[in-house]
């Protein structure tokens, strides 16, 4: 399953703009916009690597009751 | 004759405060000085911490006269990165302007531990806005304005642990603490020609440190030397139960070498490759230097994207670490403009992606460890240019795609690192030598940046103050 990149950049970026447009102006906006297609950028790059069923992720904390802040 | 502290050794200043040929109160007066008459030249500073530093430091004189040395840190002055809690009412900012009146009740394990070591806390340190979490493109993004190095008055310090290193470069203070996700000691050491040491993740307790991302935020020292900043890892390192990710591991700092000791270095020819020329070409005369303690060999890295990874994890953490912040609309009264709206974008960041990410960082934990495992260290230049100038926006794309292989590798494996500083570059300014070791293996690389300093001096030049 894929979409063309500036189809899921813009599919995204109406989720963000969605979210946060009314604090932003024009310029601010494209500039979300262009962070956006970044992310898409490296996700892309990331879903081009297969990986084996048993390739764990490499977890940001160990197992345990994490203490009060 | 009393000889002057600044730009000592910490070795040395140890020895004259053991000997009690000089003062820890003496001490402090002299650094809280500096702080204050050359802080602001460097945007270095937030708070100098007068009151609690001299309080300490008549603690420290009191227990050595009475014999009760504690060690070589005991009356040492020492500046924090303004993102450690620290007690008492000093404010603790994280750069950000909407947090200046941020305060804590309680201290950082690593200050705390520091405290415990005897040491002196003289000052936080400047740092740019959240620890850079916010997207900054530019050197303009701390409320305390740019942080300057001391080698140009135009050339940026670094980030984020802007003031740690240019303080250390200034002689403000003999050794600072730092924290990195990705670049903030190493990146800000070449900048200001000064020595950081990136601990392995989970080898320093993060509690009380402002969280940037869980899985990737190291603290660590900078120092003039890789031996200063091996003496500050083992006052800070060890298990903590108030961090869950803090490895239980005790440190013990190997400072001795067997005589002729040889090590065996891989250069990671991607990592220079990218750098300028001037850069590329102090790498080559490094690498000629580290001939002469052991071998030298290229290493080929597997064909992954290194930085794709480590950006997606430190986004999407940041994301959610700061949530609060992008919540509640402090964002708009960031200092740098970027960094008010580039946070909004990490809302993209989809939960398989991340995942993903966090599984090839397993796959790249595995594959350099192999490589490692038939190494002393992997070596890389610490920054890829010098210091760029105060009003020069980064030379990276928008959302980043720094050209880091090193840092990204690094930084995703939780690996350590040494970045030494190896000569001068482009406008006089200094470049750096990156050691990154085998996890835990902090002291195999501060062996080896170690041997390269006593066959160099670049870390005794010091750039003209006052």
């Amino acid at each position: 399953v894929s979409e063309p990149p500036a189809s899921e950049t813009e599919l995204l970026f109406a989720l963000v703009r969605a979210r946060y447009g009314s604090r932003l102006g024009p310029e601010e906006l494209e500039a979300v916009r262009l962070g956006v297609a970044a992310v898409v950028e490296s996700a892309r790059a990331l879903r081009a690597l297969r990986l084996e069923n048993a390739d764990a992720p490499l977890p940001p904390l160990p197992v345990g009751v994490p203490p009060r802040p | 004759v009393t000889p002057s502290p600044v730009f000592l050794p910490l070795r040395e200043l140890a020895e004259l405060v053991r000997t009690r040929r000089v003062s820890p109160v003496a001490l402090a007066e002299a650094f809280l000085e500096r702080l204050e008459t050359f802080g602001p030249r460097y945007n270095a500073v937030v708070t100098v911490t007068r009151e609690r530093a001299l309080a300490e430091a008549r603690r420290a004189e009191a227990e050595i006269a009475a014999g009760g040395w504690r060690g070589r840190l005991h009356g040492i002055p020492y500046g924090a990165k303004d993102l450690f809690a620290t007690a008492g009412g000093i404010p603790t900012t994280w750069g950000a302007a909407p947090l200046r009146g941020q305060t804590f009740d309680f201290d950082a394990t690593v200050i705390r531990r520091l405290g415990a070591a005897g040491a002196v806390l003289a000052g936080k340190l400047a740092m740019v806005e959240l620890a850079g979490g916010a997207g900054y493109r530019q050197p303009r993004a701390s409320f305390t304005g740019p942080g300057r190095s001391p080698w140009g008055e135009d050339a940026w310090s670094g980030g984020s642990s802007s003031g740690s290193a240019s303080a250390v470069a200034a002689g403000l203070v003999p050794f600072a603490l730092g924290s990195e996700t990705w670049g903030s000691i190493v990146s800000p050491a070449a900048n200001c020609g000064v020595t950081g040491l990136r601990p392995t993740f989970g080898r320093v307790s993060r509690h009380g440190a402002m969280t940037l991302s869980w899985s990737l935020d190291k603290v660590g020292p900078l120092g003039l030397a890789a031996d200063d900043c091996g003496l500050v890892l083992e006052a800070i390192a060890g298990p903590d139960p108030l961090d869950p990710s803090a490895a239980d591991r005790a440190f013990r700092y190997e400072a001795e070498d067997p005589p002729g000791r040889r090590f065996r270095f891989g250069v990671l020819r991607a990592a220079a490759e990218v750098a300028d020329a001037d850069v590329r070409l102090r790498f080559e005369e490094a690498l000629e230097v580290l001939r002469g303690i052991g071998t030298v060999q290229d290493v080929a890295l597997p064909a992954l994207p290194y930085e794709a990874i480590a950006r997606t994890i430190l986004f999407a953490e940041a994301a959610s670490a700061l949530e609060g912040l992008v919540e509640g609309g402090m964002l708009a009264e960031l200092t740098a403009p970027e960094d008010r709206y580039a946070l909004y974008a990490r809302d993209a960041i989809l939960a398989k992606d991340y995942i993903k990410a966090l599984r090839l960082r397993g796959v790249v934990a595995r594959e350099i460890d192999g490589i490692l495992a038939g190494l002393d260290a992997l070596v890389a230049p610490g920054r890829f240019t010098v210091a760029s100038r105060l009003d020069e926006p980064f030379r990276s794309a928008f959302g980043g795609t720094a050209l880091d292989p090193a840092g990204a590798i690094g930084n995703a494996a939780g690996l350590p690192a040494v970045a030494v500083p190896n000569g001068f570059g482009e406008r006089r300014l200094p470049t750096s030598l990156q050691f990154v070791g085998r996890a835990f293996g902090e002291n195999t690389i501060l062996a080896a940046a170690r041997a390269y300093q006593a066959r160099t001096d670049w870390h005794r030049r010091h750039p003209e103050v006052g």
